[in-house]
């Protein structure tokens, strides 16, 4: 098996007194896209937030196989310059052939030069993700993109976000508190709960609904909760 | 759906008729006022020595303007304010820039600005005029004083209120700290200052009126002190006027300005209503 790109042991992060996260073990590898489970404030993006290197671990050794590594977070709201154009949000004012290929891959090649104020919720997100990519980056982490988005858009979503990883061989970490999404998207799903990782699937991707089952009732029933009422 | 449609040029049309009374509207008041003042005095109602009319003010400003006086005295009042908001809208951006990005600029000048700020700087005319006489420079100092602190508060708002979550997505996204000033923080910021410099182009006449009424020699403030003392209301009423003209001409700069460099705020409304 390849050298996994990160990894991270006995991870903590402490805010004051608040432990968010403990004992965080797990291992990402090259072209695998991960999800993680769990509730709101059970840790998940903490996670992210120390593997993308928006914070300090406290304790732990977080290490990457690249070192000059390139990451890029695709944030739940999708964080555009509202003052820039969409093809100047991609690469910050940017000219590039890159990125009018990039707006063309998401489907965004009509909308070069509106506003993201313009744009649909859906819209937004793509243009979140051409954005995501310009520096082509090793790894994709996706902090519930698509929280916000209706059923059948964020369906649309799930199939691009996964047919640009597989194309690009592009490992990514899926947040998420929808079990069916990370089932549907994700080759390996761990759960966490309470600031730590507590359980691993053996397998996701096309394997649903054991998967689902896998996972276990009761903690199902705990993930399940706030997607019923976001 | 043949219901939305029908609904949607009934609307219309009755937009289309409203138009004119909505554009008229607001001088409905203005020009009643005129009219009533000007039949007031031709019939005799108010004495005109006392109060003239509307006509006789136009016909003052253009003999004013055939004698020359009217656009000395415009242009040295308009060089006043352009050269002091020119001057003290710099330093308060400077400063606001320098206060919003840096915390320790912040810790050694917000303080004293602050105390600064809440003295009305009118009342510095008495120190202004010992110090400086009652030359240019003290006329343009009380106008920069005064515009420096509105400018200075806006811009040090503005850039101080970033919008914490673009800033840790542009930092992620490795801007360097020049692109994150000139693409996140300044852009973000600059609704904030453009209404500092509204604001300030009003502080502008109001301290230039106020200067060249008290100590001057010229300019409009002096045009209408001097008329006073030769009870000369044609004059006095004529500098009002040109007073409110020049305040409704900053407004325009400032609404100029917004929609030059606001533009991506009109397509979101647009998109929204």
């Amino acid at each position: 098996m390849a050298e996994p790109i990160v990894t991270l042991q006995s991870i903590e992060k402490r805010y004051g007194a608040r432990t968010a996260i403990h004992d965080v073990s797990f291992q990402l590898y090259p072209g695998e896209t991960v999800a993680l489970v769990g509730m709101s404030g059970g840790g998940k993006s903490t996670i992210m937030r120390l593997i993308a290197g928006l914070e300090k671990p406290t304790s732990g050794r977080l290490a990457y196989r690249d070192p000059h590594i390139v990451t890029r977070v695709m944030f739940q709201n999708d964080r555009l310059l509202p003052w820039l154009s969409v093809q100047d949000n991609v690469g910050f004012g940017l000219r590039d052939p890159a990125v009018t290929e990039l707006l063309a891959a998401v489907g965004l090649a009509e909308a070069a030069d509106l506003y993201p104020a313009q744009l649909s919720g859906g819209q937004r997100q793509r243009l979140a993700l051409a954005r995501a990519l310009l520096a082509q980056p090793q790894l994709l982490l996706l902090d519930e993109p698509l929280g916000a988005l209706d059923a059948l858009t964020r369906r649309n979503m799930q199939d691009l976000i996964m047919r640009i990883c597989a194309e690009r061989h592009l490992s990514s970490l899926l947040i998420t508190h929808d079990v069916q999404e990370a089932a549907r998207m994700a080759d390996w799903i761990i759960v966490v709960k309470d600031g730590t990782n507590v359980y691993q699937t053996a397998g996701a991707k096309g394997q649903g609904p054991t998967v689902v089952a896998s996972v276990g009732e009761d903690v199902l029933q705990v993930i399940l909760q706030p997607a019923v009422t976001p | 759906m043949d219901n939305v449609t029908t609904i949607t040029t009934s609307a219309k049309k009755q937009r289309r008729w409203q138009l004119p009374v909505n554009k008229l509207l607001p001088w409905l008041l203005p020009v009643a006022f005129l009219a009533i003042w000007q039949l007031s005095v031709s019939t005799g109602l108010i004495t005109s020595t006392l109060v003239p009319s509307p006509w006789a003010i136009v016909q003052d400003g253009v003999d004013l303007w055939q004698s020359g006086t009217l656009q000395k005295n415009i242009s040295i009042s308009l060089y006043r304010a352009t050269v002091g908001f020119a001057i003290g809208g710099s330093a308060g951006f400077l400063l606001g820039l320098a206060n919003g990005l840096s915390q320790r600029s912040r810790a050694l000048l917000d303080t004293p600005l602050q105390m600064l700020r809440n003295i009305p700087h009118l009342s510095l005319i008495p120190v202004v005029i010992i110090l400086l006489g009652i030359g240019e420079t003290a006329k343009i100092s009380l106008v920069a004083i005064g515009v420096l602190f509105p400018i200075y508060i806006n811009t040090y708002h503005g850039i101080a209120n970033s919008d914490p979550e673009l800033l840790e997505m542009g930092r992620s996204y490795g801007l360097s700290r020049w692109q994150l000033f000139t693409k996140v923080i300044f852009p973000g910021a600059l609704p904030t200052i453009l209404m500092g410099v509204r604001y300030a182009l009003g502080v502008m006449w109001t301290t230039l009126i106020v200067a060249e009424t008290i100590s001057s020699t010229s300019g409009i403030g002096y045009m209408a002190t001097n008329a006073q003392e030769f009870m000369n209301m044609k004059t006095v009423l004529l500098c009002i006027a040109l007073y409110a003209l020049l305040g409704k001409l900053s407004d325009l700069i400032a609404k100029g300005l917004e929609s030059t460099f606001l533009t991506w705020r009109e397509k979101g409304v647009t998109h929204n209503g």
